[in-house]
């Protein structure tokens, strides 16, 4: 069977001009989305509208961080959207965790568990930049250089191993086969992480708070 | 005076519960420790006496001390005075009662210090049950000695960030910009 390629030429434009999004509002980035929709920003000029269901969409925007119970829901919102499907990460949270680079409950590189498309830096971006970044994927996927759904069936091991590590996969994957066997590898390891997570402390700062009062 | 209603309230506990600690923190705070076991009483009577907004459980996990401090919020609409009841019981073992017979609503909140504290609360049925962490078997997050930065850092494979950048390859974009 050939490789799949992401359509190109006449096709890939006319792909990158009907993008509908899924925005799964997580995280602070769904409020720079309203002015990009309005008439200020207006980005339906460029054929981008929302879309209610997953199954409709082709175009998933990460708003911001991503706790792992979101996480879950993401993932099987993306597994169900039809292909050619693309990811777009806002935000440095998407990128390295962002602000919550510490936090044990957001996950910190979004392209560790689905595959991203494009990033738009920024805490947050501003519509500016999200147009921005829209006309590059118009223009990328007329060139056929977005692969992102080919990436992730190509290595889908890879990444169920990578989202099995932070979470329970066998309840949020369409590939329940896969996502059991993956479930079974990792025990091992998330386990031993568990365990460590305990470990004795030395709370200097709770001495300085009382100093300063 | 100034802090009359707040006072009152603290006469009124006073008067009641010959044990409690009560004392105004500020205008229309007023703060009330007491032993575990007189938790349940304590909040009967001030729902008694007009405190019929539990708002919420808060918890402080004192490593140092071996205890977590519990944290009731109620507030009274009559009264117009935020009441803080504290207790605190031990770190390791410790149980409180639920107050789930006086407010539905403590069930809930219940469940919630138990996830992140490891606080068992006695009679609750729907402790057990995932809350908001889902599928979690770690060490209660929220308490002292979990080390959420090296849980990061092992869990989600976060290094120190700059190095983490470096590592990301992202395509630079090389094409001509639509206007
Ligand atoms: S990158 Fe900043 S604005 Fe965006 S979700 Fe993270 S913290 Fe919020």
């Amino acid at each position: 069977m050939a490789k799949e390629r992401p359509p190109k030429g006449l096709k890939g434009w006319a792909q990158g001009r009907s993008l509908w999004i899924l925005q799964f509002c997580t995280g602070c980035g769904a409020v720079e989305l309203p002015p990009v929709m309005t008439s200020r920003y207006d980005m339906e000029r460029f054929g981008i509208t929302p879309m209610a269901t997953p199954r409709q969409a082709d175009l998933l925007l990460i708003t911001g961080y991503l706790t792992v119970k979101t996480l879950k829901r993401v993932i099987r919102s993306y597994e169900q959207m039809g292909e050619p499907k693309y990811v777009i990460g806002f935000g440095s949270c998407t990128v390295n965790g962002g602000m919550y680079w510490d936090s044990y409950n957001t996950i910190k590189r979004l392209d560790l568990y689905l595959p991203v498309d494009l990033y738009i830096a920024g805490c947050m971006p501003r519509p500016e930049a999200i147009i921005e970044a829209f006309n590059r994927l118009i223009e990328g996927i007329k060139q056929g250089k977005f692969n992102g759904w080919i990436r992730y069936k190509e290595n889908l091991r890879w990444y169920k191993r990578n989202q099995a590590m932070i979470m329970d996969i066998r309840k949020w994957s369409i590939d329940k086969k896969l996502a059991e066997e993956v479930w079974r590898e990792v025990q091992e390891e998330r386990r031993k992480i568990f365990e460590q997570a305990t470990v004795p402390h030395v709370y200097e700062y709770a001495e300085r708070i009382s100093e300063v009062g | 005076m100034e802090l009359e209603k707040e006072q009152a309230v603290v006469n009124l506990v006073k008067e009641a519960f010959e044990d409690a600690e009560a004392d105004v923190q500020r205008a229309r705070r007023v703060r009330i420790k007491i032993a575990p076991n007189r938790v349940f009483p304590l909040v009967a009577f001030l729902k008694a006496n007009g405190f019929n907004h539990f708002v919420t459980i808060t918890a402080v996990d004192w490593i140092k001390d071996g205890e977590i401090e519990l944290i009731y919020h109620l507030w009274s609409y009559t009264r117009k005075v935020h009441v803080m009841v504290k207790t605190r019981i031990p770190r390791d073992g410790g149980k409180m009662p639920t107050l789930k017979p006086l407010f539905n609503q403590a069930e809930t909140y219940e469940r919630d210090v138990h996830e992140f504290f490891g606080v068992y609360f006695e009679g609750n049925e729907k402790l057990d049950r995932d809350f908001i962490l889902e599928d979690w078997d770690g060490p209660p997050p929220m308490r002292k000695d979990f080390d959420t930065r090296r849980f990061a850092a092992e869990f989600y494979g976060q290094e120190d960030i700059e190095s983490d950048l470096l590592k990301l390859k992202i395509q630079p974009y090389k094409g001509k910009l639509m206007q």
